[in-house]
């Protein structure tokens, strides 16, 4: 009885043309949000790649140098695109795309396409995720709003009944059908998805890739089966075809424009964060405490030139074998660098605060649960930004320690000498390996067990009230 | 009473009847006004911060004058001291955020190469933009296309489906009056709403009282008039309820969300804006390359620029100041086509875009929003040529000091320019999407019109 319910919904879905004018369009959109990623993927990793080569070849290249010159002349670190973010570009079009490397300070990450488009890009990129996301949802109400209201309407659901098929029964049969024909829409476009993956993608990354897309897959599955389920018992119980159209049309307005925004909004009011300037204040003040390696009066400096006489047993700075400037520019950066740290990771958990909410009403609102898990699993997320921004910071910290470590090896007089042109060449270029699955895992285990619990919530409650809906 | 103010007394009591309708209202009206007040302590917000900056500069000047007791030699002031370039909002700001959130609202200059700095970001978070801002500006744009769906998707069909239809239309009344009372009865709805929550707005950010105030009204009213007409072209279009429905959320879809989002790949493809990469790639090349440089070349080119410094004392020493100051100098000039496209770039796309407001009235209606208030594209980048001119007047005052030698004293701190900056209104946008709007209002009811007349309303 299940089978024939869900084979007849789907094949009469098929046979609507409604159903498969917006269905084609629904699939035309994904198609071509696939292709204009993949596009925009292409040229945006293309760019940073060259940027980042042409930074590396700067840097080996460079002349004969004091070694403390060349930390000032630092690097840049340009963060590459994840392999799967033309599905979701997530929060990558409001992230900087360069950072700045160099000594005594840790820059902000510039240029994000964000300040390089004009109020357009706030009505929302023309993405996979956006189709998936919200238009689906919207296929599936014009699918399903009058699953039972018709049958209700033309009189065929006492029909139904009287052949011993329960309401459960007909719901299930009905669920099976419409997740069917959202398979036929939806499953091409995802398909072309991994064809472009694995046709151009290394097969080192292969494996990452292939678990992240499907997991992807995976929650899209679970969120389009809570839309459906959602919307066949919201026909279910009401009486007529009209109001439940306009009760799920409401749902999606609530679920996917109103709530995402006043929670993120709401989360930023309550949690303030200190501007660039308080911050860079706040971690001068303190690195005022610390070591100043440019100042030759500072206090610190005598106390370490002291030490160092009597580790090496002279009695003059001349004698020694090692750059007490060199020391003291290490100490220096070891101290400012942790300041950074701490400030940095006091903003962090505060934006970790601020998103709490929104994170949170994913137990409320499947939109803002499948959100983050597709960020998270595609690698355009907050967290895999931080990783970048750590990555950039460890790379720029041993760049520097490592040019101090030359300078102290070149003993006293430093200031008056300067490396060779080869020495550049020895020191490895920033090198960005995105992190694997597994490291994204735990943080998303949250959005997925409320995508889980809508799952099982809903078939368990809703069909419960599908059951008792009165004739 | 006239058959019209009939009609409409009906309409009134059908609307007090309809539960779900009046609770969608007033949940616009709630949720208008807290955009009202998230907009507000927003700007209230970045005011705090804008006035908080200036006591930074006085604490590092403090910490200045304890390091340097005596007069000083301006090159380590110039170092170490900074100062802010700062751009106020206008009190329309809190009615439509724009690109606040996410272009900088100031910006720390010190004496260094300006090229640097120009581009530094504000501490964002980024999930948060992403979501955007809940401003009155979304509430009109997004929200009010949506309530005037749910008022009039079944302004006929609804009566048709129960059937009174016939019997109304039985009764010595021209369907034409009929839909046009229906019609009044919501536009006066919205419209009110619409200009109400505005008024409302407006009062509480505070906006002085001129001309912007009947433009701002008149975009607003004008986007409203639209949608009441895309829901009188549906309706006289004359399907069921449910295929109403779909069409005017379609056009929702379309307009507000497929129309802008295709628009920005192709203006991204049509104008690729040169990258800022590659814009301090090269200065910073430029810049430590000046270490390397001999420093009588150096000093060449800054005199042919500064004729006026050419007779200062040669540089024999292995640093000066102002020799340092004047490879920064000369960094920024190297780079300046390339700054100056990626700004042309910048602005060529959002010209574009403005021209393209005809596709999209939310488009139209949003951009002229932004740009009455003063937070969009145009705004940012004036503020970035208003902090270069900020940059060019410090290195005019620090220039005299550093090459003719003149100490720096404690009180040369007071003397230091200052910088101040308010959003304009680019009412030149904001006047061409009026007209779009006008255009677009014109298209929607002449077609409506047409429809109707060309089609008898059906009574079944």
């Amino acid at each position: 009885m299940l089978t024939s319910i869900a084979q007849k919904e789907f094949i009469s879905t098929l046979r609507d043309r409604r159903f498969v004018g917006l269905s084609l369009l629904v699939l035309g959109l994904l198609l071509a949000a696939t292709l204009v990623g993949r596009r925009g993927y292409a040229a945006l990793q293309q760019e940073r790649a060259a940027a980042q080569h042409t930074v590396n070849e700067q840097f080996a290249h460079q002349p004969g140098r004091h070694p403390h010159r060349v930390a000032h002349y630092g690097s840049f670190a340009f963060r590459p695109k994840s392999g799967l973010s033309f599905l979701d570009v997530g929060i990558d079009s409001f992230t900087g795309a360069a950072v700045y490397l160099e000594a005594h300070q840790q820059n902000s990450v510039n240029f994000s396409p964000a300040q390089q488009a004009g109020s357009l890009i706030r009505f929302g990129e023309l993405t996979v995720a956006f189709v998936l996301q919200a238009l689906v949802p919207l296929l599936i109400i014009f699918l399903c709003f009058s699953a039972f209201t018709e049958e209700r309407e033309t009189g065929t659901l006492r029909l139904l009944l009287s052949q011993g098929a329960t309401m459960r029964q007909i719901a299930w049969g009905k669920i099976r059908g419409y997740s069917q024909a959202v398979a036929l829409v939806v499953g091409p476009a995802l398909g072309l998805a991994a064809a472009l993956l694995f046709a151009a993608g290394s097969p080192a990354r292969g494996l990452d890739l292939g678990l992240r897309l499907g997991l992807f897959g995976l929650g899209y599955a679970a969120y389009f089966f809570v839309v459906i389920v959602g919307a066949v018992v919201v026909s279910a119980r009401q009486q007529h075809a009209r109001s439940a159209l306009v009760l799920l049309l409401g749902c999606w307005m609530l679920g996917c424009v109103i709530l995402p925004k006043i929670t993120a909004n709401l989360g930023a009011h309550f949690y303030p964060a200190t501007t660039k300037a308080q911050l860079d204040a706040e971690v001068h003040a303190e690195t005022q405490r610390g070591i100043d390696g440019h100042n030759p009066h500072d206090a610190h400096v005598a106390a370490i030139t002291a030490a160092l006489l009597r580790k090496y047993h002279v009695a003059s700075e001349k004698e020694l074998p090692v750059s007490v400037n060199g020391i003291v520019m290490a100490e220096g950066e070891a101290y400012s660098s942790r300041v950074y740290q701490a400030h940095f990771a006091a903003l962090n958990r505060t934006y970790a605060r601020q998103n709490a909410l929104a994170d949170w009403a994913g137990w409320l609102n499947p939109y803002q649960a499948i959100r983050p898990l597709s960020m998270g699993l595609v690698g355009s997320d907050f967290a895999h930004y931080v990783h970048f921004q750590q990555a950039a910071e460890a790379y720029r910290y041993q760049l520097v320690q490592r040019l101090n470590g030359l300078q102290t090896r070149m003993g006293y007089g430093d200031k008056e000498r300067r490396l060779g042109a080869a020495t550049w060449q020895n020191i490895a270029p920033f090198a960005y390996q995105a992190p694997p699955v597994g490291w994204a895992l735990p943080a998303l285990l949250g959005p997925a067990l409320a995508l889980l619990a809508w799952v099982i919530g809903l078939s368990w409650l809703g069909l419960k009230l599908v059951e008792r809906t009165p004739l | 009473m006239s058959q019209f103010s009939i009609l409409l007394h009906y309409e009134w009591r059908h609307f007090r009847a309809a539960r779900g309708l009046v609770l969608l209202t007033s949940l616009l009206l709630v949720v208008g006004l807290y955009g009202i007040y998230y907009g507000t302590t927003e700007v209230a917000r970045q005011r705090r911060h804008l006035a908080e900056l200036p006591a930074l500069t006085r604490h590092s000047e403090a910490e200045l004058r304890r390091k340097f007791a005596g007069p000083a030699d301006a090159g380590e002031i110039g170092y170490y001291h900074y100062t802010f370039a700062r751009h106020q909002p206008s009190p329309w700001a809190s009615l439509a955020l724009g690109q606040r959130d996410v272009n900088p609202y100031y910006l720390k200059l010190r004496l260094l190469g300006l090229q640097g700095q120009l581009y530094a970001s504000e501490n964002v978070n980024p999930t948060k933009v992403l979501s955007g801002n809940f401003d009155l500006a979304f509430v009109l744009v997004y929200l009010f296309p949506l309530l005037i769906i749910a008022l009039c998707f079944n302004m006929l069909s609804h009566e048709r489906e129960l059937g009174i239809l016939p019997l109304l239309l039985a009764q010595p009344l021209r369907p034409g009056v009929l839909v046009a009372a229906k019609l009044t009865f919501r536009g006066g709805l919205v419209l009110g709403l619409a200009l109400g929550l505005s008024a409302v707005g407006l009062a509480w950010a505070g906006v002085p009282l001129d001309g912007r105030v009947a433009l701002w009204l008149a975009l607003v009213g004008l986007y409203c008039l639209f949608w009441l007409g895309v829901a009188l072209v549906v309706a006289a279009w004359q399907r069921s309820s449910a295929v109403n429905a779909v069409a005017l959320l379609g056009a929702w879809l379309l307009l507000l969300v497929l129309v802008p989002s295709l628009l920005q790949v192709c203006v991204a493809a049509a104008h690729p804006v040169p990258q800022g990469l590659a814009l301090t790639m090269q200065q910073r090349e430029a810049i430590h390359g000046g270490w390397d440089r001999p420093k009588t070349a150096t000093m060449t080119r800054f005199f042919a620029r500064y004729p006026q410094y050419r007779d200062t004392a040669t540089i024999r020493e292995r640093f000066a100041w102002r020799w340092y100051y004047a490879f920064q100098y000369l960094g920024d000039q190297s780079v300046a086509p390339l700054a100056a496209a990626y700004t042309q770039g910048q602005q060529q796309r959002h010209a574009l875009v403005a021209h393209l407001g005809w596709l999209s009235p939310a488009l139209s209606a949003q951009t002229s929003l932004n740009a009455l208030a003063g937070t969009d594209l145009p705004a940012h980048l004036a503020f970035q040529r208003s902090a270069t001119r900020y940059h060019d007047a410090l290195r005019a005052f620090y220039y005299p000091f550093l090459f003719k030698k003149i100490p720096f004293t404690h009180a040369d701190y007071a003397r230091l320019p200052t910088h101040a900056f308010a959003s304009p209104a680019d009412l030149g946008t904001a006047a061409r999407g009026l007209w779009q709007l006008l255009g677009g209002v014109g298209a929607v009811y002449l077609l409506g019109w047409a429809l109707l007349r060309g089609r008898a309303v059906a009574p079944r």
